[in-house]
């Protein structure tokens, strides 16, 4: 259904271009994994708070407040460097399976990070019971580890 | 290599050789799945030391976490960075153990170790020299220099490592 999208996509000036290059393409992906590490890290952060076993010191939305900016930032490098790569490469990620998998989950993922993660953490230990903390935490990191296994996976199989 | 010259760097090479004619080297670089699982496995657990490593940096640069002292920081992230830290050396020593030759002659590999070394100095220096007067600084609103330089360090060396781990798949020249 997609794929003259994508062969129109793979086409585009700037596609052909990171195609042609030797570097372009691994720099790009360099970058996309030093964004994913700030990205874990800012995720992390929360997540272990609303699991009970991260920096218990301080409350779960002061937490957020301060981690929110490097996750909407390292998620921004993210999602540039990711569409430049597909740019180059769309014929390869529309057969992946492995890819539309990732997509699904990422989607998936920041939706409830934007809605249900985000209440949770601004309400805090004080209006949320300690259980909803917890799975809130476990899914939002069982949901990111699957997006990193996937991806990691479309560049090898 | 030439006449006369490196022979302990010689002795190395033969040595890896050696190693990864052993059928466990061999049985680790055939595997189908064995060889995903692991990769998979050394970016999560890079994700758990970097991403909590690179949030503490942050904090002793100056310009993240702020609300949080630094001290509630590395005790409470330290024992999960430490996880990390054993799940990705462990996959990535079984990595190299399954193509130790291929590892041994690629620059970003080298690269990678240099920096990894420089990072782990840097962390110890820091915990041996201005951390032992956290509590003069820790309420302060400035760092002082040496936790901000550490904290600099840090983020390069680990960015540094992050990139040149990523670039060995692409090897563009190999050193012999």
């Amino acid at each position: 259904m997609l794929k003259p999208f994508f062969d129109w996509f793979q086409e585009l000036p700037f596609s052909v271009m990171f195609r042609q290059s030797t570097w372009l393409f691994p720099m790009f992906d360099a970058v996309h994994l030093v964004a994913l590490a700030i990205f874990a890290g800012a995720v992390l952060l929360v997540d272990l708070r609303l699991l009970g076993v991260g920096v218990k010191d301080r409350p779960i939305a002061a937490i957020f407040r301060d981690a929110q900016p490097w996750f909407i930032g390292s998620s921004a490098v993210l999602f540039v460097t990711g569409v430049s790569m597909l740019m180059g490469n769309g014929e390869k990620y529309y057969y992946s399976e492995f890819f539309w998998q990732k997509m699904i989950a990422v989607v998936i993922a920041f939706t409830l990070t934007f809605t249900l993660r985000r209440r949770v953490a601004l309400a805090g230990e004080g209006r949320v019971r300690p259980i909803w903390l917890r799975a809130t935490g476990l899914t939002s990191i069982g949901l990111w580890a699957f997006v990193v296994i996937w991806a990691r996976l479309i560049g090898l199989v | 290599m030439p006449e006369g010259g490196g022979t302990l760097l010689t002795s190395l090479a033969g040595w890896l050789e050696w190693v990864e004619a052993f059928p466990s080297s061999a049985a680790v670089r055939e595997s189908l799945n064995g060889y995903p699982a692991l990769l998979s496995l050394h970016v999560i657990s890079m994700c758990l030391f970097g991403g909590l490593v690179l949030m503490m940096d942050l904090r002793l640069v100056g310009i993240g976490n702020r609300g949080t002292p630094f001290r509630q920081l590395q005790r409470r992230l330290f024992p999960w960075q430490m996880v990390g830290m054993v799940i990705s050396t462990i996959t990535g020593l079984i990595l190299v153990y399954g193509q130790p030759t291929r590892f041994s002659t690629n620059i970003f590999f080298l690269l990678k170790m240099v920096m990894i070394l420089l990072a782990s100095v840097n962390a110890l220096a820091f915990h041996f020299s201005t951390y032992l007067s956290i509590d003069k600084w820790e309420r302060s609103p400035v760092m002082p220099f040496g936790a901000k330089s550490a904290g600099v360090l840090s983020v390069v060396l680990w960015v540094g490592v992050i990139v040149t781990g990523r670039l060995i798949a692409y090897n563009w020249f190999e050193v012999r």
